[in-house]
């Protein structure tokens, strides 16, 4: 049951991270499109936030670390 | 999930994992500081002192961004500090991890979370005592806990809690999740020799890799994220 409730985890954790990365990214690439000089600033904004969005995804990562390994 | 070493020190327990590689951590950024600034030079500056130059522009940026004070020489160190030291201590974990007799005796200090949440707490505190140091107590409080209105006292202390939380468990999260792949793929790859070492060598390079991009995303974004709740602190709204 341990080994169930751990693939549930990861695997919502892994939809919610995708999503969100995708419309950030995607929002960036449009952006890029629209503005070029803007490119270097675009850039580091995106990971700054594909960072924040990946944080909590992470922790359900971890969450299901601990229902497996223990 | 290793077991570790536990050495109690005044009743307090210590892995010996995570304080080796947190001495190694220190001192690696000390050699690093203290060989590129050996002998600087403004027209001919050797390769060591252009990349902390770079560095130290960098965090400027950073820091930059975030605070407009006039002693903004105080929050660019304290970033160069921050960033130096979450990067490589970040980075130390790569290379090898060392398990000796099923006891695990080297790993990164930040996938500790005793050591991610150490270094949130020192921030957090830190902006609280900055803000009463520049503002005075009362404006201090008046500024971080009542805004916009006053009965938004309970949302802003749970905030101060939240921001703690994440930004240590945001660190320690990707760091461990890194880790417990890099033990997981070599066991892969040490199960069946040579055939796994054929796929197990190249995929253990590929995540190494990534691992290396996450962790300096994520010491980027601990720095600046410390940036944003000092200045939350430090500046008021006239």
């Amino acid at each position: 049951m341990d080994a169930l409730a751990a693939a549930i985890a990861v695997s919502i954790a892994a939809l919610g991270a995708s999503i969100g990365n995708g419309m950030v990214i995607s929002k960036t690439i449009e952006s890029i499109a629209r503005q070029p000089e803007l490119e270097g600033k675009l850039r580091m904004t995106m990971f700054l936030g594909v960072g924040l969005i990946e944080a909590v995804p992470i922790m359900a990562v971890v969450i299901a670390f601990i229902l497996v390994f223990r | 999930m290793e077991e570790t070493l536990v050495i109690n020190v005044l009743g307090l327990s210590i892995g010996v994992n995570t304080l080796l590689s947190l001495v190694a951590t220190v001192l690696l950024v000390w050699v690093f500081c203290m060989v590129s600034t050996k002998s600087m030079s403004v027209d001919k500056p050797g390769k060591a002192q252009l990349m902390l130059e770079w560095v130290y522009d960098f965090v400027r940026g950073l820091v930059g961004g975030a605070i407009t004070d006039s002693k903004v020489q105080m929050y660019n160190l304290l970033g160069m500090t921050l960033l130096l030291f979450v990067f490589i201590a970040n980075m130390v974990g790569l290379g090898f991890i060392l398990t000796i007799k099923d006891y695990s005796i080297w790993k990164s200090p930040t996938g500790d979370p005793i050591v991610c949440l150490a270094l949130a707490l020192i921030m957090i505190i830190l902006s609280h005592y900055l803000g009463v140091d520049k503002l005075g107590f009362k404006q201090y409080i008046k500024s971080s806990y009542m805004q916009p209105v006053s009965f938004m006292l309970p949302i802003n202390i749970i905030e101060e809690f939240t921001n703690t939380l994440t930004l240590a468990l945001r660190l320690y999260g990707n760091i461990f999740a890194g880790e417990v792949l890099l033990g997981l793929i070599a066991s892969l790859g040490g199960s069946f020799f040579p055939v796994t070492w054929v796929i197990g060598i190249p995929l253990q390079m590929v995540w190494q890799g990534f691992s290396l991009f996450i962790g300096s995303i994520q010491a980027y974004i601990f720095v600046t994220l410390t940036m944003v709740y000092m200045s939350h602190k430090v500046e008021t709204e006239h």
